[in-house]
């Protein structure tokens, strides 16, 4: 007996392309270019003030990305990345004041320490279910804390001053400060926007949209989960160690302030949890709020905080939520779509 | 004689998947309805949609005349209706006798009076009476869903549904479980029995309905239908039984 | 000796810890929610109390039976008003409201009583002590773990032997089964967050008697009942209060070899209890 195909006699393989851009994304994609190149080129249009206020904006974003990356797509609700934030920020006080390695130089070094705190990390924390997992973050965050208070190469709780930076003139280290903020969205938000739309992308949708059946369906939830958590912590750390080289300054206080992640939790709930968007518009939002209404201190916060809890009860997709409901038109496109071909 | 639980154009769904497509059902006092159908057909999301656990409209479920549809499960459980739910669904950690006091609890809560009492449920399943301070966890797959059954019944109901009671458990076990029912009617319990094993169905009940693909495909007196109908209804119009 | 004197004011603090760790037992223990705001209530009550105190010349006792029936009732408003919406699978809107929730709480207690530390006074016991055997054992904190005791045994007879117990475990064993026995699940989470909440009442007093209250210090009270629970095992009430004695102790130990290292020391402990065994030393494997 043969076999034969049987070839489907009415159905036309349908004339479709498979589109992964769109207008919107295209036009989002050429202003981030340009605006990664105005970044870089910072020192000859913005004045010292300015690239200070840009680089804290790029650190908040930065930040929050990293947070959403675990937050909006692995399920690891950390309330403790502050943690690598502090450990890469000293990394780099140590190995560039303590050790007199080039600065710049040590500045990509202080991102091994996260890497290789975030593995034990995550094995320890990742046995803890849902929310205790969030507040064993932030209890790691406290021991880092107290052990850079007690440790005299960092030099306890007093902390450390760069002063290595006074060998480079303003003109020099906004030039580099500029060239890492560039560098700093880049990779994060520009891996975050690579990592998505590759073939880990649709794992990692598939994950945030229900980790059983994406584990069903040949998903490693747990290596994804354990990878995003320590891409997460060098995500961070370079964003501290960039912070702390700005600020000249570190103390344990400083360096594993619980503040960022009222920030970073901030920016990406209002902004919109699991999208590259919401976390610009939340971080633009916060940035204007706190030059506006920072001076008014605790009130500040109080609005804050209650928004924070309004948009997690009413609104869990944030304004870019609401945004994308109404119009399809995302800035970084990561779904692929189906379109007939025009004849 | 108005039905004591009836479906009207039951229609229900997860998200975007519709399991139910109007489906009409009749359960008079005092009898028991098999439910049949084969896996995937919508017989226990019938059951959770008249428990009040998807989301229905009032009209499509009624109790004596009154549309229920869409009430919340505990207070369902308040007017009369108790479920056996598949899988058992015990409180693990807890005693037989602490889960059976949960039911008890509740209905004295409300003030639901029944009959049912733990003394009464020991001489229906004595088992449980020896075991009562066994952790349910313990039990064989028999006895917890003797507690099952029981849990459900000190709920004191009107009507109670049965979801596939005899899954995974020994043929003797069946024969055991199944012996408890025609004393559960005898008390005046209206039943809805789904179940995969058409000849216990309709050995155990006076009516019974095939559902196929979230529709009713036959009703009939559980005594009459031929095996030949049931094929039918159980996989479509077309196929052949052999 | 000197390390028999840690171990008892170690236990001793671990009275203190346990007042706050049963409450975010039984709230994780039936909704799997942890309340990030759980420290900073602490603080808003004893700061309530510290007020009351003040206002009206209160002692110790009648803002305690004061305080408690407001703290119940603040548990069920919270459970009613915020917890009820994000109770569910997904660990995240829970933990984002308690969080926004916690942030604003701390700000608006700053608003009102400024970021001083305060205290309530006791009327001469918090500086009482008996001397046993060359240690001296303060009354107050004597009083602190035999009332945390009583809580725990309290909470466990409740469990065990009341209607609304049976519910509540039921309920954190099967919300869906729950329900099919006629249990509202959200009266009973209601009735749950009351509970703990009201316990916070018992340790806001305490709190406030044995040392000082400041807004900003909720998230260390949060901490440390977040490692007591951990650290005994989930799921008993029993372990929650074993969990701040080990707690207390650590911290305790680790105050006598530095006053810098105590707190790292109960931090530690933790550590070390979730690498070597994860499920707790009194949870099921």
């Amino acid at each position: 007996m043969t076999m034969t195909a049987i070839p489907y006699a009415d159905t036309e393989a349908p004339d479709v392309l498979v589109e992964r851009q769109s207008r919107s994304g295209r036009v989002a994609m050429t202003l981030a270019v340009l605006g990664l190149i105005g970044l870089a080129v910072m020192p000859w249009w913005a004045s010292t003030g300015t690239i200070r206020s840009v680089l804290e904006l790029c650190c908040y974003i930065a930040v929050a990305q990293m947070w959403n990356l675990l937050a909006g797509y692995a399920g690891l609700v950390s309330v403790g990345q502050q943690a690598f934030m502090g450990a890469a920020g000293y990394a780099l006080f140590v190995l560039a004041q303590t050790y007199g390695i080039n600065p710049f130089v040590a500045i990509f070094l202080s991102l091994l320490v996260p890497a290789v705190l975030a593995v034990p990390i995550y094995f320890l924390l990742h046995r803890l279910d849902g929310p205790y997992f969030s507040i064993g973050t932030w209890v790691v965050a406290e021991v880092f804390r107290l052990t850079a208070s007690n440790m005299p190469i960092v030099n306890s709780g007093a902390g450390m001053s760069l002063r290595v930076m006074k060998d480079f003139s303003s003109f020099e280290r906004n030039v580099a400060m500029s060239l890492l903020c560039a560098f700093m969205l880049l990779v994060t938000l520009g891996g975050s926007y690579w990592l998505l739309r590759s073939r880990f992308g649709l794992a990692l949708i598939a994950m945030r949209d229900n980790p059983i059946a994406a584990a069903s369906q040949g998903v490693n939830v747990a290596k994804l989960r354990f990878l995003i958590y320590v891409a997460a912590a060098v995500g961070c750390g370079l964003a501290g160690s960039i912070y702390f080289m700005a600020q000249l300054r570190i103390t344990p206080g400083s360096a594993f302030d619980p503040m960022w992640a009222n920030v970073a939790i901030f920016i990406v709930m209002i902004g919109g949890i699991g999208s590259i968007e919401g976390v610009l518009i939340g971080s633009l939002i916060y940035f204007i709020a706190d030059r506006w209404f920072g001076e008014y201190g605790a009130t500040y916060f109080v609005v804050l905080g209650l928004m924070t809890l309004l948009v997690a009860l009413y609104a869990r997709t944030g304004i870019w939520g609401l945004v994308s409901k109404r119009w399809d038109a995302p800035w970084f496109p990561i779904r692929r779509k189906l379109v007939h071909r025009k004849l | 004689m108005t039905a004591v639980l009836s479906t009207h154009g039951l229609i229900a769904r997860y998200g975007d998947f519709q399991a139910l497509y109007g489906v009409d059902t009749e359960l008079n006092a005092g009898e028991a309805v098999a439910l049949i159908g084969a896996n995937g057909a919508g017989k226990s999301t019938f059951l959770r949609s008249i428990m009040g656990l998807l989301p229905v409209s009032r009209d499509m479920v009624r109790l004596d005349g009154e549309p229920v549809g869409g009430t919340p499960t505990d207070r369902m459980v308040q007017k009369g209706i108790a479920i056996v739910p598949e899988g058992r669904r015990l409180f693990t950690g807890m005693s037989v006798e602490d889960n059976l006091r949960v039911a008890i609890d509740q209905a004295t809560r409300v003030g639901a009076k029944g009959g049912w009492t733990l003394g009464r449920l020991h001489q229906l399943f004595p088992i449980l009476k020896e075991k009562a301070r066994t952790p349910v966890q313990s039990l064989s797959g028999g006895q917890q869903q003797m507690v099952s059954i029981g849990r459900a019944l000190l709920c004191q109901p009107r009507v109670l549904l049965c979801d596939e009671i005899s899954l995974g458990l020994a043929p003797k076990v069946i024969r055991e479980i199944y012996a408890a029912l025609p004393e559960i009617r005898a008390a005046g319990t209206a039943m809805i029995v789904v179940e995969q094993d058409v000849g216990l169905a309709q050995s155990a009940t006076d009516r019974l309905y095939c559902m196929l693909e979230g529709r009713v495909t036959l009703t009939g007196r559980s005594a009459e239908v031929t095996r030949e109908q049931i094929g039918e209804a159980y996989f479509g119009a077309g196929h052949a039984v052999v | 000796m000197q390390w028999f004197d840690a171990l008892v004011q170690g236990i001793l603090l671990g009275g203190m810890y346990a007042q706050y760790a049963l409450g975010m037992a039984l709230m994780f223990g039936v909704m799997r929610i942890v309340n990030i705001s759980h420290g900073d209530l602490v603080i808003l009550l004893s700061l309530v109390g510290i007020s009351m105190a003040s206002a009206w010349g209160w002692g110790p006792l009648p803002v305690l039976i004061a305080l408690v029936p407001l703290a119940v009732l603040m548990g069920w408003v919270l459970q009613k008003t915020v917890l009820n919406k994000v109770v569910g699978s997904d660990p995240l809107p829970s933990l984002i409201a308690t969080f926004g929730l916690s942030v604003a709480l701390q700000n608006l207690m700053l608003q009102i009583w400024s970021a001083n530390s305060r205290s309530l006074p006791g009327g001469g016991i918090e500086s009482q002590s008996i001397e046993i055997g060359g240690i001296y054992i303060g009354l107050l904190p004597v009083i602190v773990l035999i009332v945390a005791t009583a809580l725990t045994w309290g909470l466990d007879i409740m469990l065990k032997r009341t209607r609304f117990g049976r519910a509540l475990r039921a309920a954190s064993a099967d919300v869906e089964a729950a329900a099919m026995t006629g249990i509202n699940p959200r009266a009973i989470y209601a009735l749950a967050t009351a509970v703990a909440v009201g316990i916070l009442g018992f340790a806001a007093v305490f709190q406030a008697l044995r040392s000082t209250v400041a807004p900003a210090d909720g998230p260390a009270q949060l901490i440390y009942a977040f490692e007591a629970v951990i650290i005994g095992g989930m799921g008993s009430v029993w372990g929650a209060f074993i969990g701040s004695m080990v707690l207390g102790i650590s911290q305790g130990i680790g105050f006598r070899i530095d006053p810098g290292f105590g707190v790292l020391a109960g931090h530690i402990v933790f550590l070390i209890v979730l690498a070597t065994r994860p499920q707790g030393l009194f949870g099921r494997a």
